[in-house]
């Protein structure tokens, strides 16, 4: 099958290119290597990838680009690429926001409605809940945002929805919670912490460290990701997609002491705007339709990402 | 590793949405229309307008030769 995945050189994007292309399927992968992180950051993420004969990079925009063009014989797309982050997402960056998260959203759809695509997976995210009451987080709960960067990948949600009712579009929105692991983005907190410990730095953590999360490993991510494009019997919608356990901050610095075997002390600052308090995901409906069973507990994942970044350290891209 | 012609085949003219051909030394594709050259750099095509060069300074060098 030919399919194609924007933000194909990002964190999560980059592994899922890896598994279609394992899968021995055709991947045309886009990506405008915003600046949001550094371009040799994703391009090094794109080193497997890059030598098989099946996959295509095109480095454009999804704004501008003519993509009925590039989708035209494209069975599947997954609909990863996104201006990324939560705090950066306030003040005049939202431009970015709008731009790439919702009209770029609505820009894909267009060309897939047009292209006939059998079937759309949008990269949602857990921040769409915003400070909800109610946990485990339900894909019925009433949605409230925090952030300019939630808000806009509800849009991104909602345009996906609009499409599939009015021109028959199948779209799957997955709402990634706290996604981990190997080729994190390095604004992320996993990364920033082991990178500092590495570094023999302090890290800074927002907020008093009560604050929690559920964290899920990329391999899980890319499972599902995988299978929601491609289940004949994947039911159009949305979905939860956690990592089936919530865990504090405060607990995740005790693991990764553990692991990394030296104690850390953070530097605590305020929690910052539009972070939201607590995430904790309903994953029931993705397992009835998607079979989706996250297998990789925190640990085992926490160590995969220090193990990653130990073997970068040395390799110069991330400045170490 | 050449540029796939696969790909070149479904790429057009982010600007005016033309045919785009490739350069003697596959190193860009061309729109005539828009006079522009987006480079292909390490085999990865770059079709942002930004990051377009121009090809009116060399069609006026030209003219004036």
């Amino acid at each position: 099958m030919k399919t194609a995945i924007t933000g194909t050189a990002g964190f999560i994007g980059s592994h899922l290119a890896e598994k279609v292309l394992s899968e021995g399927h055709e991947v045309i992968g886009i990506d405008c290597f915003t600046d949001y992180y550094p371009k040799d950051y994703k391009l090094n993420n794109l080193t497997n990838v890059l030598k098989n004969k099946n996959f295509s990079l095109l480095q454009t925009d999804i704004v501008n680009c003519d993509l009925t063009s590039v989708f035209k014989k494209v069975d599947i797309i997954w609909h990863l690429a996104a201006q990324a982050g939560v705090r950066a997402s306030w003040g005049d960056q939202f431009r970015l926001y709008s731009d790439y998260n919702i009209l770029g959203t609505q820009r894909v759809l267009e060309a897939a409605r047009v292209c006939g695509v059998s079937r759309l997976v949008y990269a949602s995210s857990s921040s769409v809940y915003g400070d909800v009451n109610e946990f485990p987080m339900r894909e019925t709960t009433y949605p409230k945002p925090v952030s300019p960067y939630g808000v806009s990948k509800l849009a991104g949600e909602h345009l996906c929805m609009l499409y599939a009712t009015n021109y028959n579009l199948p779209t799957i929105s997955l709402r990634y919670f706290t996604v981990y692991g190997p080729r994190q983005r390095p604004d992320m907190a996993f990364h920033k912490f082991i990178r500092a410990v590495l570094r023999s730095e302090t890290p800074v953590l927002f907020g008093n460290g009560d604050q929690t999360r559920d964290f899920t490993y990329i391999d899980d991510i890319v499972d599902a990701t995988w299978k929601a494009g491609i289940l004949a019997d994947a039911v159009p919608g949305i979905y939860n997609i956690g990592g089936g356990s919530r865990i504090s901050m405060n607990d995740v610095i005790d693991l990764m002491q553990d692991i990394m075997d030296q104690p850390i002390h953070p530097v605590r600052s305020d929690r910052q705007k539009g972070d939201v308090r607590h995430t904790a995901a309903d994953i029931s409906a993705a397992a009835a339709t998607l079979g989706y069973a996250p297998k990789t507990v925190l640990k085992d994942g926490l160590s995969q990402e220090v193990e990653w970044l130990k073997s970068i350290a040395n390799g110069g891209i991330y400045g170490y | 590793m050449a540029i796939k012609k696969d790909l070149l085949d479904i790429l057009v003219c982010p600007k005016c949405k033309g045919v785009l051909e490739l350069t003697d030394s596959a190193d860009g594709l061309i729109c005539h229309a828009c006079m522009l050259n987006y480079p292909i750099i390490d085999e990865i095509p770059v079709m942002l307008a930004d990051e377009a060069v121009s090809l009116k300074k060399d069609a006026d060098k030209s003219d004036s030769e």
